[in-house]
């Protein structure tokens, strides 16, 4: 049976760990049973430059030396390999813990787990009761659904350019995005991608569930534009979801209903006969929320949010 | 179940290191403190005796268990290579930072927790290096609604039951009930699981929705049910709810994102027929309303015209006042008519 890889690659953390002068990939496969097994040199080449990558994944920092005489070697330095000295006190530990558990995507799970083994290996105290901390009674969860999640996660990361399908919400056929990523955030629930749009030449925002298809990193290609020191992806879409009102829109409202919009009036003067008047703050998409309401809404101010809720009652009722 | 190779590396290497200290470490111990199974670790302790700086005798690590406790009979074969503990590496640092930032902007977090995460993201990021600027490039906010929260919170920790005002956005009425909160939890909004008196069923509130929260001092007493499953999605249609088949031009396919559906068709203009179910269907009506001209409701036909009426209702309301404002502004000019005669 064919050695497990992470029996390899444990193998190959120990020897370039353990080793004080750089081995040569010679020396490693004399030392590896799994390298030993691999075969012909080939695949043995493909493995080993696998499993260096692997390592690298997970944090180890691998350098390759080139001795006198042209041969290469490897070697993971202490000095550059070890934690920092950190002291952790039980509640941080319990803290950092309940941390670790809110990711529900595979790859940012197990990392979490991985950087507190290593915590737990420094000595971080295990809390004494964990009851302390759960008895706070949230469970927060950061969802991942998209499956364009894990390739621009590792994009931004590495400062990688991308290419991918992306339809936008209100067009039937996705169109090719060549955009060099910064960086990715969740709100409300749904992940969003600030970065570079290369074909339109400016700053876009993306929803991660509009993108069609796979995700392709261009391996080789670096960013053109400059990374902003800060970017604002909530504020963008923020004002997409209508949060941030330009102007205020008088309406008429039947009493008891609309509690939403009662909620974010500036004013409410009562009517009589059933009604009131209410000032609310007008984003964008005001329109089309007022329009749920229906006969329980009249738009009073301005004349053209007026005009657009006629409109899309119109269509409506032509059903 | 599948082992990924790189999470068994990683979590060997940390247990290494870790063992080493600890000479005789209990199984269950060592399973609790690095958060997996005994079954887990005893496939790792299958792994390492065939692990070392060589497979040649002597420098493989000599780690065995007698099903209860760990020992390692040769530590110092292995050198230097697992006496101290690795650095963190980008994702590592990555998940942990985000997470612990994210976690502390929820309003509802206990203030010594709060404090505790804060202090111990500080030494992370200081731990970690160079590697804890990649942190920056991943973000999550949590969104809570303080005051409720805390309500719930201590309804919860003090086991008291809550009195509610809650609104429904699909019959557009606040309604009052008492509940019996279970458990909050955030996945996008903040939401508390509650066993409710009034429908004598398990409810999801989201705490946005909550417009007025009361302590009361009746205990809590919800019944024993097992809670659920939130890696399945929140909302978790079941078969025998009623269909609905929504029809969308290009402009409302956003639909499909938001309700969870059975079925989604392409059709020939770019546009969507949707499939779903929902135990209440005329809550869509607000849906067929908000969609205008970018969709209607297909089926059920009650459903479609009820959006119909309440559209031609609306529209009634804004051509009525058109009429008595065209009225209004013809006796304004009449009287300023008067008036100039009477000058």
């Amino acid at each position: 049976m064919a050695i497990a890889k992470a029996e390899r690659l444990m193998n190959l953390a120990l020897c370039l760990l353990g080793t004080r002068r750089p081995l040569s990939k010679r020396e490693l496969r004399g030392s590896i049973e799994a390298y030993l097994e691999a075969g012909s040199d080939d695949s043995f080449n493909r493995m080993f430059e696998r499993d260096k990558d692997d390592l690298r994944e997970l944090g180890l920092v691998i350098e390759t030396v080139e001795s006198l005489d042209g041969d290469i070697g490897y070697l993971a330095r202490r000095d550059s390999n070890r934690l920092p000295p950190i002291t952790l006190d039980a509640e941080e530990a319990a803290a950092l813990g309940l941390a670790a558990k809110v990711w529900q995507q595979a790859r940012l799970a197990g990392a979490a787990s991985g950087a507190l083994q290593k915590l737990r290996a420094a000595g971080m105290p295990e809390a004494e009761d964990t009851f302390e901390l759960h008895h706070s009674a949230l469970e927060p969860r950061i969802p991942v659904h998209e499956a364009a999640f894990e390739p621009l996660m590792l994009a931004c990361r590495d400062r990688r350019p991308v290419l991918f399908d992306y339809r936008k919400a209100n067009s039937a056929r996705p169109e090719q995005r060549h955009v060099e990523p910064w960086t990715l955030e969740c709100w409300r629930g749904h992940w969003y991608l600030a970065g570079f749009d290369r074909s339109r030449g400016a700053e876009r925002v993306f929803r991660l569930s509009r993108i069609t298809g796979k995700v392709r990193t261009s391996r080789s290609g670096a960013f053109t534009a400059p990374v902003p020191d800060v970017v604002t992806v909530r504020e963008t879409v923020e004002s997409w979801a209508g949060e941030t009102a330009t102007r205020s829109a008088r309406i008429r409202l039947r009493t008891d209903c609309g509690y939403p919009l009662r909620s974010r009036a500036t004013e409410v003067r009562e009517l009589g006969d059933g009604w009131d008047e209410l000032e609310i703050p007008y984003g964008h998409g005001l329109d089309a929320w007022l329009v749920e309401f229906g006969p329980d809404v009249v738009v009073l101010e301005p004349a053209d949010l007026r005009a657009d809720v006629v409109d899309r009652l119109r269509a409506v009722a032509k059903g | 179940m599948a082992i990924n190779a790189i999470d068994q590396t990683r979590r060997m290497l940390s247990l290494v290191t870790y063992l080493r200290e600890r000479p005789g470490a209990r199984i269950a111990d060592v399973a609790r403190a690095f958060g997996i199974t005994e079954d887990e670790l005893i496939s790792d302790l299958d792994v390492l005796p065939m692990c070392g700086t060589s497979f040649r005798g002597g420098d493989l690590l000599d780690i065995d268990t007698d099903g209860e406790r760990i020992w390692w009979r040769n530590p110092d074969a292995s050198g230097e290579s697992t006496a101290e503990p690795l650095r963190l590496a980008a994702d590592e640092a990555t998940a942990l930072l985000v997470a612990a930032r994210a976690v502390a902007t929820l309003p509802g977090l206990r203030e010594g927790d709060r404090e505790a995460l804060v202090r111990a993201t500080a030494k992370i990021e200081g731990a970690a290096g160079e590697v804890a600027g990649a942190s920056s490039r991943l973000s999550v906010t949590f969104e809570s609604e303080g005051g409720v929260f805390a309500e719930v919170d201590r309804a919860i920790s003090e086991r008291r039951r809550l009195w509610l005002k809650y609104y429904s956005p699909a019959r557009d009425e606040l309604t009052e009930r008492e509940v019996d909160p279970i458990r909050l939890f955030a996945v996008g909004h903040t939401y508390m699981e509650a066993w409710c008196r009034l429908s004598e069923a398990r409810r999801t509130f989201r705490l946005d929705r909550v417009a007025e929260i009361r302590l009361l001092d009746a205990p809590a007493a919800p019944p024993e049910i097992e809670l659920r499953d939130l890696s399945e999605g929140l909302v978790q249609p079941s078969a025998d709810d009623p269909e609905v088949v929504v029809e969308v031009a290009p402009g409302g396919r956003w639909v499909a994102e938001y309700y969870p559906h059975d079925l989604a068709e392409e059709l020939p203009d770019g546009g969507l027929r949707i499939t779903l179910r929902t135990p209440s269907p005329a809550s869509l009506r607000r849906l067929a309303l908000r969609l205008g001209r970018d969709g209607k409701i297909v089926s059920p036909q009650d459903l479609a015209d009820s959006a119909r009426t309440a559209a031609r209702e609306a529209l009634a309301a804004y051509e009525a006042e058109e009429h008595r404002e065209g009225r209004q502004e013809y006796q304004e000019c009449e009287d300023r008519q008067e008036q100039g005669a009477g000058a």
